[in-house]
């Protein structure tokens, strides 16, 4: 049986959906990734998500344009992030508890439509994997890399706009420095409120993707909370790759792997105890927490709102 | 007038006003009558003495997990791990009371014994956070967050692991303890007396110790200026474990209740979003503990007065939590905007 796992195809089979299962975690984190950077802790990530996901599946299921599903969801989590720019920018609330608040609301809010609107679990045909001539036909790697579904590229793609545009651009600069010192910013004419609106309207509008991803792409169903965790899993992975997007995107890698390990090994029917088989993502996300306790430096105005001093 | 504590209450209600608008706006647009929703939610909470009697039941762990938060948040620490402590407490009782259940200790000792190890592992959870954040430099609320999820991950271990039921392991927990080993309740209803009372001692204690003693004195210095009280010779990080502490012995007192008082078993989803909500209360009373009783009881009383929402209403009990966060949005929203007017008046 155990020997089953290290078959070609199932080797295969795994990757291929750990590098699928990476995908909400790379758009909210990534998402996240830039609201940190500018000193804004989100912890509404998950009900931004859930109330995208909704929104996505519900727009998709009525219209039947998986596109319109997705725009949804941006728009749903771009005015979440607005509200969320509001309360933390202009009226300096704390990040966390308005976070909460955020996530309570999206965690109710998107049930509540889902009994009004639907009431019954209803499935969608989601967007399809997508044949890329030449590429996908590579054996095993065409499978893993190149056989997936168009928001799973978008995800991956993701990356590297991330990292040029805060590590290359004048944009990327003023984000930074408004996390790192939003004084000394402030006193070059960087508009801290702006670039943090702007920052954390792109985390909600990245977080309504993720939902979006789920819903209509890799589960193709809406269930209440069907998030279960994994938007403070994407917050948490933004700490374990130094608020850097590759290393969002290594911590989302590995975690999506042993889930995907731990769900191929329950198909195939491997007499793993279910009880470990379980834990391994959760196991994982111990680990995670030792390897973090290596203090790499946060950004240093991260929950801090900002006023200027008179 | 802004500045007086009358002003701040004003705000509050108006907070509150705005809240209920904002919700009854939904309500409306989602075609359902926010005036029946409220009336049901109102005798589904306490309409009668079995329903106050739910809410009793669902305030005790609200109320205990506030009372510990007032401390970590006075010494200026966001404790989000208090999710995990619970379950921690949880998963300490029931630890005990597998270990107990075939001794000749009488019961009531037994029982006390188990709360006291739900406290203790409660507050073992609360010193890793506490631990990594004074000496390992990790943010309480990451290493917070990661803990909680460690805790979930341990009760699902124990459940369907070491600790599984005869037979088949399932999501719905351990094999149940008998009734020897459940706290007494009152006749015909869910609530303990004990319970409640062990919730309404622990918030007239963190009341007093904040209040009236030096020690809370000095947990309020390290919270307001880290810097300050250090340098006056206040020993800190020392203050910012016993917080942490404190806290985590009442966040695992909430949990040994649940399973002593409520469920009489450890299941999956043991905490229930209390540590979510109690620092969702912590804040809204602005870290006054007077407040923590009518607070947590409303709060109570929301979630319990929801559940029949589904059956009358075809509204589901969702609406709590919708409810629960635009009403904490609104806080946040008047409190930012009266720190705007008290600046210009």
């Amino acid at each position: 049986m155990i020997t089953e796992l290290f078959s070609t195809t199932v080797l295969i089979g795994i990757l291929a959906s750990g590098i699928r299962l990476a995908t909400p975690y790379l758009y909210a984190a990534i998402g996240e990734t830039f609201s940190q950077k500018s000193g804004v802790l989100n912890l509404g990530v998950e009900g931004q998500m859930l109330l995208g996901c909704f929104a996505a599946f519900y727009v998709a299921f009525t219209t039947g344009n998986l596109w319109l599903g997705v725009l949804a969801a941006m728009i749903v989590g771009a005015v979440m992030g607005l509200a969320m720019a509001f309360v933390t920018v202009n009226l300096h609330a704390q990040q966390g508890i308005s976070g909460i608040g955020f996530y309570l609301f999206g965690l109710g809010m998107s049930d509540l439509l889902f009994q009004r609107l639907m009431g019954t679990v209803e499935t969608v045909k989601g967007f399809q994997k997508i044949y890329i001539p030449g590429l996908s036909d590579i054996p095993g790697i065409g499978e893993i890399l190149f056989n997936q579904n168009i928001l799973v590229y978008g995800a991956y793609l993701l990356v590297p706009i991330a990292w040029f545009v805060l590590n290359k651009t004048t944009l990327g600069l003023k984000i930074r420095a408004v996390g790192e010192n939003p004084d000394a910013a402030d006193s070059l004419g960087v508009s801290v409120a702006q670039v943090r609106y702007f920052t954390i309207i792109l985390g909600g509008t990245l977080s309504g993707v993720a939902g979006a991803s789920l819903s209509i792409a890799l589960l193709n169903v809406f269930q209440q909370n069907m998030t279960s965790g994994l938007g403070f899993i994407a917050v948490a992975l933004v700490y374990f790759g130094a608020w850097k997007p590759v290393g969002v995107l290594g911590g989302a890698l590995l975690f999506s792997m042993v889930n995907s390990l731990q769900l191929w090994i329950q198909v195939l029917g491997i007499p793993v105890p279910s009880d470990i088989a379980v834990m391994m993502p959760y196991v994982l996300t111990i680990l995670v927490l030792v390897a973090t306790v290596s203090r790499v430096r946060a950004p240093s105005a991260l929950t801090k709102p900002f006023e200027r001093d008179e | 007038m802004l500045k007086t504590r009358f002003g701040g209450v004003l705000f509050q209600a108006v907070a509150f006003v705005l809240a209920m608008s904002f919700v009854s706006l939904i309500l409306v647009a989602v075609g359902a009558s926010p005036l029946e929703a409220y009336k049901n939610m109102l005798t589904g909470s306490v309409g009668s003495m079995r329903k106050l009697a739910e809410v009793l039941v669902s305030f005790v762990p609200l109320l205990l997990v506030t009372a510990g938060l007032l401390l970590t948040f006075s010494a200026g620490l966001w404790n989000i791990g208090v999710e995990g402590q619970i379950v921690l407490g949880a998963i300490g009782t029931t630890w005990a009371l597998r270990y107990f259940v075939d001794s000749t200790l009488p019961p009531a000792l037994i029982i006390a014994l188990s709360i006291l190890a739900g406290m203790f592992a409660g507050a073992l959870w609360a010193a890793f956070a506490g631990i990594l954040k004074t000496f390992g430099g990790v943010n309480e609320i990451f290493g917070g967050l990661g803990l909680n999820f460690v805790s979930t991950a341990l009760t699902l271990y124990l459940i369907f692991g070491p600790w599984k039921r005869e037979g088949v392991a399932s999501m719905s927990g351990t094999e149940p303890f008998p009734d020897i080993f459940s706290l007494p309740q009152l006749p015909d209803l869910r609530i303990s007396p004990w319970a409640l009372g062990i919730a309404l001692v622990a918030i007239v204690v963190v009341y007093f110790i904040l209040q009236g003693t030096y020690f809370g004195l000095r947990i309020k210095a390290v919270g307001k200026n880290f810097r300050a009280a250090y340098l006056l010779g206040i020993p800190t990080w020392q203050y910012s474990l016993y917080s942490f502490l404190i806290c985590g012995a009442l966040a695992g007192a909430a949990g040994a209740l649940q399973v002593t008082a409520v469920y009489h078993r450890l299941i999956p989803s043991i905490s229930s979003g209390y540590g979510y909500l109690g620092l969702m209360v912590a804040m809204l009373i602005n870290y006054q503990a007077i407040w923590a009783v009518p607070v947590a009881f409303f709060f109570a009383a929301l979630n319990i007065g929801s559940i029949q929402l589904p059956i009358v209403l075809k509204l589901d009990s969702s609406l709590s939590g919708v409810l629960q966060g635009v009403l904490v949005l609104f806080v946040l929203l008047m409190e930012g905007v009266r720190q705007k007017f008290v600046k210009k008046v």
